[in-house]
């Protein structure tokens, strides 16, 4: 029994020695999934809270616009474009959605009106249909903002009010997911885009017929590669949590170990896809048509590059089953949110019996050449 | 009295409706040399691929060293090294670690540049294999071949798509491996590569074995049934010019 761990301990060592080897393999496994981090997190890593894109369109002279004018591009909730001179730039802009909507402040705003003894006026809010939410959220914005103009003006009780209280605990961001998310897409690129290449070729030149000649079995190949993959993958995952870290400012609660252990069954278990598509392929043919039904819906359903929880409900009780699902729902409850193995027992069952079922086929559909 | 190591029985192979192996018997004596020549499409591969148990036998036994092959498969793996006819190995994987990966399949541990050296090359050690010539490549897959010690040796085409020197290289390492007691089967397309190097063959046709003898009582068969060549009063052939000019040395 010892020899034959042996065999299994010289196959992992030296073929993880060969990916590091190989420039080509190294960019697909460590380099390709860092720059979609760059992508994404460049997209989602800074989008703290909520804001509006508007433009704003001052035709008034008053000195009661200008001082409206200032409020509302000081603003935190408003981002104003400003590109957008005339109204019907703004316009174009919406219909292109974007911009949320159009802030005008008119001609007459901020004069006395005949018959009135203090300046008035009326801000308009200009936004499409798509822009409904938006347009009704910014007019009580902007109204909030103009009660301070008001009672300079008039004075006036206000018997009930709402106050915001903004709770310091800090919640998950849009990066929080998209980073469970890209290590998901990047588990899948090893797992699954690494054996089915690597076996049609290996096939194809007659190197796994060649071991087939040796007492070599097939749970030692399986092993000794799912080892090499394993450690590979640590490599690739840490340094995208390093980047994380530093550029992104993702914020890591768990416990290490548990996230490394976690990593290592996820790579495993979906190491077993590529291994089941790619041992049973005769070449690159069989191969690709069939490693895309399997990925496609995964990438798109499992929460790879958009969280599940956008997903209608029913939608999201079938995708839970998803091979992937678990392995991203799982990173992010440990890493942003400190939850421990107990906490994952749906997930740790899903995967388990997902293994289980992965690797029965994997060994049955097993060809050396 | 010798010993027999293999004995074929009426072996068969059958591919759909084409019988390509059609129940052929022989037997291989322990330490031999033993040829199987034919041409292409005669089951030679096919045969050999049987005895190694790469392939299911449809029909007859193959016994090597009293182990049945169909029913002990990786008993027969353990005592047999396996030559393929195009050798190739993994890349960005160096001599040494080839040597290292053969050796661990069989779960043994060995000293790598004891078997490079065997086969000349000692110096390529930490080479990758993809920078091999042929030779060197067929070098290299004989040595990873017998990292286990083999009792017998299955060579399929070896020479086939080598130079001159190279091919007469390998010839002297199949003798040497001959002379350490390992019984060697081999195909070949080349006829004065068998005359040379195997004590005994077997010329198949159409999934039979049609005629099996020392290569000389084949020879004297011919002749005593009449056959006359065409007189040639050269004492040399081209290939001797050849290897005159370009000298025994390895090129690779």
């Amino acid at each position: 029994m010892k020899k034959k761990w042996y065999t299994v301990a010289v196959f992992a060592r030296l073929n993880t020695r060969r990916f590091f080897r190989d420039r080509l393999a190294l960019f697909f496994g460590i380099l390709f999934p860092l720059i979609f981090l760059f992508v994404f997190g460049g997209i989602f890593g800074h989008s703290s809270g909520t804001s509006f894109k508007v433009g704003f369109i001052n035709e008034s002279t008053t000195a009661e616009a200008k001082s409206v004018a200032n409020e509302l591009t000081h603003n935190k909730l408003l981002k104003v474009d400003k590109d957008v001179k005339t109204a019907a730039e703004a316009k174009e802009k919406m219909l292109r959605s974007q911009l949320d909507a159009t802030i005008v402040l008119p001609k007459d705003f901020g004069e006395v009106k005949p018959g009135t003894k203090t300046p008035s006026g009326t801000v308009q809010v200009q936004y499409t249909q798509n822009g409904e939410s938006a347009g009704s959220a910014l007019t009580s914005i902007i109204n909030a903002g103009l009660q301070k103009e008001n009672s300079k003006y008039v004075s006036t009780f206000v018997p009930f009010q709402a106050q915001g209280d903004e709770q310091h605990n800090k919640s998950l961001t849009q990066f929080d997911y998209t980073f469970a998310g890209l290590l998901g897409f990047s588990i899948i690129g090893m797992g699954i885009f690494g054996p089915i290449n690597v076996f049609p070729e290996l096939k194809k030149q007659g190197i796994l017929r060649r071991f087939h000649t040796t007492t070599l079995r097939v749970w030692q190949y399986f092993i000794s590669t799912m080892i090499s993959q394993a450690a590979i993958g640590l490599v690739s995952l840490g340094i995208m949590f390093i980047v994380a870290i530093t550029v992104f400012h993702l914020h890591v609660v768990g416990n290490w170990l548990l996230i490394a252990l976690w990593l290592v069954f996820s790579i495993t278990m979906i190491l077993g896809i590529g291994l089941a598509i790619g041992g049973w392929a005769k070449n690159e043919r069989q191969a690709a048509p069939l490693s895309n039904i399997v990925v496609f819906p995964m990438m798109f359903l499992s929460g790879t590059f958009f969280p599940r929880f956008l997903m209608p409900e029913w939608l999201q009780a079938v995708t839970n089953w998803l091979p992937l699902s678990p392995v991203i729902d799982g990173i992010r409850l440990i890493t942003t949110e400190g939850k421990g193995l107990l906490d994952l027992g749906p997930q740790i069952g899903i995967m388990a019996i997902w293994t289980v079922v992965i690797y029965i086929i994997a060994f049955r559909v097993f060809r050396w050449e | 009295m010798t010993k027999k190591i293999i004995t074929v029985d009426k072996l068969r192979k059958k591919y759909g409706d084409r019988e390509v192996v059609k129940g052929i018997s022989f037997e291989v004596e322990k330490g031999e040399i033993f040829g199987i020549l034919g041409p292409n499409g005669a089951g030679k591969t096919t045969t050999l691929e049987m005895m190694e148990a790469m392939r299911p036998i449809d029909g007859g036994t193959a016994v090597i060293d009293g182990i049945d092959v169909a029913s002990n498969p990786y008993e027969i793996r353990r005592i047999i090294g396996v030559q393929p006819q195009t050798p190739s190995f993994q890349d960005k994987t160096k001599l040494v670690e080839i040597i290292e990966l053969f050796s661990a399949a069989y779960g043994e541990k060995v000293n790598p540049m004891e078997f490079l050296e065997d086969v000349n090359l000692g110096e390529k050690a930490d080479s990758f294999a993809e920078t091999l010539s042929g030779g060197q490549k067929q070098r290299l897959s004989i040595a990873a071949a017998l990292v286990h010690n083999p009792k017998v040796f299955f060579m399929d085409e070896p020479t086939t798509g080598l130079d001159p020197q190279a091919r007469r290289n390998l010839w002297e390492l199949v003798q040497q491996v001959r002379d350490k007691g390992v019984t060697v089967i081999m195909t070949t397309h080349y006829m004065d590569e068998a005359e040379l190097l195997c004590d005994r063959v077997a010329i198949m046709d159409q999934g039979q074995i049609i005629a099996m003898d020392s290569p000389k009582n084949l020879i004297k068969q011919l002749l005593a049934k009449g056959f006359k060549k065409k007189q040639h009063v050269e004492q040399a052939d081209l290939e001797d010019v050849f290897i005159d000019l370009t000298g025994k040395g390895l090129r690779d």
